[in-house]
């Protein structure tokens, strides 16, 4: 401490930060790297009375809910006492264990098939849209693979090491054009993708309710626009489950079921984000992965996700 | 000391460290005490001096919104988080960030408040790319930054961590800056450059012992003054936040554009050795002090006594 004088500073400080003034909401949707939509402005929601009603304010009210629960929307009294909350999620790195499954013997899409013990690192990032996922299989008598695979905007590549291909003779990295779509919407079925997506939707999102939860249907943009998300909230406002869909054929593969479960903040140095520790993927009923996540660093750290040269040579092929 | 104890007593310490740069700000800085109600630069008024060899004129005490590196708003600020009255904007990657402007919101601890400060300040997309195998250093020095930091205990924060100048003297032939010490986010040492504009070359990379605020040599590309600098340690990092370190081998580049009373910086950082490619900064725009009576108040001295009571990773 730089004297006891200070002390009495910081005091008259944190009076400053408890007086924010009141003023009105507007809630402006996250493009997630495209134009924004017309809708991402919200009506000033008033009382919601009705947790059954679909109308903007309603729509904008449960977003804000959802966002500030997860610590997604958040503002600081630290010399910033009087601007407004904003989505301060960008980066997070995620640690988790557990289950996948292969395809089933006859493989049907969604039948389980041999079970997997998986280890798993994900980097992942929202502005660029980014996601970097590692991952060890062991078990059911094949020999352990690893694989990374990763995606930003449109280019996805596989590596061989961690950022292959960004230097010569360090690794390699096969682009993987086809992914593009699948590992994008793994990024957008996340809890926080879920919320910003559904805030970029604008007045494309419509609230209801099922067996009292509250329910947020939307469409996600870009490659992914034939693509309607279903997200289901829990009691205490949680991204508690979500499903896709589509009447795409192209994305009849994509579709998928995920429940996440146990929200607390699992990073080492404390966030107030909030983070599943228990996610559950199915795909036609049959779970496809089932993890417990370990730690969940979401101090937005420092990930990056620079494109190697070939992979874009290969993107404009 | 029992456990609950000791935590409550270190929260608070790290509490009131984190209030220290506003409230030194408020009596020290000799500006007008702002109240940010966004992030966006200040618009520049009045015309721009001009010395009577033809440049313009940087003299003057650039500390106008009297926190340059203080407080959340000009750290988003320099971070380039643009925040509006009813949007937000990543000037660096164009993507629009969901805002809700202020209203009555629940009361937040001093703990909450500084938790998403430092969500706040690391949201921006302007990052330098390093090379892959120095990813994992630059998470570690972030997420340790209480102890790697090494501004901390009170070293020079170095060049460009310290940024814009609070004050700046110009003559034909040389340039003096000045930064004074509890220079917010980085609680540091007062600290001075005097820069040649005489037109000389730099001495010779090998011949120099390399410094924090390296070698520095000033020119004009137009109306933009460009400050040359080699000749570093390599112990300091080069931005705020981060954990951005760099090798002896940076070479920085400054630009100080002058327009009415703003003055806009701006530093490009190129370091073959560890960096991809080189990284510049967000454009930070300072406002001229208005008092025309404004002197810069001495710096209270830095004395680091918290270290040894923080018992957790949190940043401050």
């Amino acid at each position: 401490m730089r004297g006891t004088e200070m002390k009495v500073l910081a005091k008259s400080a944190l009076m400053i930060a408890v007086l924010a003034p009141m003023a009105f909401q507007i809630v402006r949707g996250q493009s997630n790297g495209s134009k924004p939509s017309a809708g991402a402005r919200f009506a000033a929601p008033g009382a919601m009375d009705d947790a059954t009603g679909s109308g903007a304010s309603d729509v904008a009210k449960t977003l804000k809910t959802a966002a500030e629960t997860v610590g997604l929307a958040r503002w600081s009294g630290v010399g910033g006492q009087r601007l407004p909350e904003v989505d301060v999620i960008n980066t997070m790195e995620i640690w988790a264990s557990g289950t996948c499954y292969a395809l089933g013997p006859s493989n049907k899409p969604g039948e389980s098939g041999p079970a997997f013990k998986a280890e798993y690192h994900i980097a992942l990032g929202y502005n660029p849209p980014a996601m970097r996922v590692e991952m060890t299989r062991s078990g059911s008598g094949a020999a352990a693979q690893h694989t990374i695979e990763v995606v930003r905007d449109k280019y996805a590549w596989d590596e061989s090491e961690i950022g292959a291909g960004l230097i010569p003779g360090k690794g390699t990295a096969t682009p993987a054009m086809a992914a593009v779509n699948n590992r994008l919407l793994q990024l957008w079925l996340l809890p926080y993708g879920v919320i910003k997506a559904a805030l970029a939707a604008g007045d494309k999102t419509k609230l209801s309710t099922e067996s009292g939860a509250a329910v947020l249907t939307f469409p996600l943009s870009g490659p992914l626009a034939d693509v309607t998300v279903k997200a289901t909230l829990d009691a205490e406002n949680e991204v508690a489950k979500v499903e896709t869909r589509s009447d795409n054929p192209a994305f009849s593969d994509l579709l998928t079921e995920i429940e996440y479960s146990d929200y607390k903040d699992h990073g080492e140095i404390a966030t107030d984000v909030k983070s599943p520790g228990h996610i559950v993927r199915k795909q036609g009923g049959h779970p496809v992965l089932d993890v417990q996540v370990k730690t969940w660093d979401a101090n937005n750290p420092y990930l990056v996700f620079p494109v190697p040269e070939n992979v874009k040579q290969a993107a404009s092929h | 000391m029992v456990p609950h104890i000791r935590f409550f007593k270190s929260a608070t310490i790290a509490a009131l460290l984190c209030l220290l740069p506003a409230a030194i700000s408020a009596q020290n800085n000799g500006g007008p005490r702002m109240d940010h109600e966004n992030t966006l630069p200040p618009t520049p008024t009045g015309p721009t001096p001009m010395t009577p060899d033809g440049h313009p004129d940087l003299t003057g005490l650039w500390n106008g919104l009297a926190d340059n590196l203080l407080g959340v708003p000009n750290q988003m600020h320099n971070v380039g988080i643009e925040v509006g009255a009813d949007a937000t904007r990543d000037i660096h990657s164009g993507v629009q960030i969901a805002t809700w402007p202020l209203q009555k919101r629940t009361r937040q601890n001093n703990e909450q408040n500084e938790r998403a400060a430092t969500l706040l300040r690391r949201m921006g997309s302007n990052r330098p790319i390093y090379k892959p195998q120095y990813w994992q250093r630059v998470k570690d020095f972030d997420a340790n930054s209480n102890e790697e930091d090494p501004s901390n205990n009170c070293m020079p924060a170095g060049v460009p961590r310290m940024g814009v100048p609070s004050y700046i003297a110009q003559t034909p032939s040389y340039l003096v800056f000045i930064y004074p010490g509890q220079g917010g986010l980085i609680a540091t040492a007062t600290s001075y450059r005097m820069i040649p504009t005489d037109g000389r070359k730099h001495t010779n990379l090998e011949d120099l012992d390399g410094t924090w605020n390296g070698e520095s040599i000033g020119h004009w590309e137009g109306d933009t003054m460009v400050v040359d600098s080699i000749g570093f340690n390599s112990t300091s990092w080069f931005d705020q936040l981060g954990g951005y370190f760099h090798s002896e081998n940076m070479h920085v580049i400054e630009r100080l554009h002058r327009d009415g009373n703003t003055l806009t910086w701006t530093a490009t950082v190129e370091d073959p050795d560890v960096l991809l490619e080189p990284w510049t900064t967000t454009p930070r725009v300072v406002l001229l002090n208005p008092d025309p009576k404004a002197v810069l108040p001495e710096s209270l001295p830095c004395s680091e006594r918290d270290f040894a009571h923080v018992v957790t990773k949190e940043h401050h």
